[in-house]
């Protein structure tokens, strides 16, 4: 953390991290949508926000699953096109929601500088 | 940067599914060759798809190590197999390929399966060109966040 930036900014920082690293996993779900014998991959957005937070980027390594509870096929791929649909679109609009917020920090932050440059 | 190697991923589905297709396509239009350079009528093409996680995308996550469980997989075609069931035997004496009894080996093609096949490979295409969108969405919003 330096001077400029917010702890809301490095927390939404983090969190963008998480949501880009579950998303490439979405994808990575349904480019294998064929592929005889792969499991969905998943992370845990919250416990790896959480990890994320509380130690030093540089070092962060999200911790990826296997998901359980779906339906195998015969060929043993076990990839569920609407749940990768869904989590696509929700990495989709939280990424969005994050992108939102960080840029209406940056603007708090360029409001401080303004305003002091008024007195 | 770790965002631009999702496209990558999903670039490899799309040249994957679009081969299938394409296979789909050959065989659909040799369903009636009974003549081919190795001798014996078309036989019928499938693809094997295989992920394959340290080909050509950079590993983006810190720790992920190929050969381990923790990594981010691509999609290629690993290789094309012939279908093993025999050919078809159509009684056609008049034919040049016929055999001594007059019968004439044709592939064994249902063009029913194939076109479930066909039916498949492009909503995977679809699907993986949805993700594609998506992701350079996102990769927008990251660089509207500078302007």
């Amino acid at each position: 953390m330096n001077d400029i930036s917010t702890p809301t900014m490095n927390l939404l920082e983090k969190a963008l991290d998480v949501t880009a690293q579950r998303q490439q996993l979405v994808v990575a779900n349904m480019a294998n949508v064929d592929t005889p014998g792969y499991q969905t991959k998943d992370i845990d957005f919250r416990s790896e926000l959480q990890h994320a937070a509380s130690n030093d980027p540089a070092n962060f390594l999200p911790v990826v699953r296997s998901v359980h509870g779906l339906l195998e096929r015969p060929d043993g791929n076990n990839v569920s096109m609407d749940r990768e649909g869904l989590l696509l679109a929700e990495t989709q609009m939280q990424f969005g929601l994050g992108v939102q917020l960080l840029r209406h920090e940056f603007q708090n932050l360029l409001s401080a500088i303004n305003e002091g440059s008024k007195a | 940067m770790s965002m631009f190697s999702v496209l990558e991923i999903s670039g490899s589905a799309l040249s994957a599914e679009r081969q299938r297709a394409e296979i789909v396509a050959a065989n659909m239009a040799n369903a009636e060759t009974t003549h081919t350079p190795g001798g014996g009528p078309y036989r019928r093409k499938e693809v094997v798809f295989a992920s394959s996680g340290n080909l050509p995308f950079r590993m983006m996550l810190a720790g992920f190590h190929p050969g381990g469980n923790n990594m981010i997989p691509a999609v290629r075609v690993q290789r094309v197999v012939d279908d093993s069931t025999p050919p078809l035997k159509r009684y056609e004496p008049g034919h040049p390929d016929a055999d001594k009894e007059g019968y004439v080996a044709y592939p064994a093609i249902n063009p029913v399966q194939e076109m479930v096949d066909l039916m498949g490979a492009v909503r995977s295409y679809q699907l993986n060109a949805s993700a594609i969108t998506a992701s350079k969405q996102m990769i927008q919003q990251s660089i509207e966040l500078i302007k």
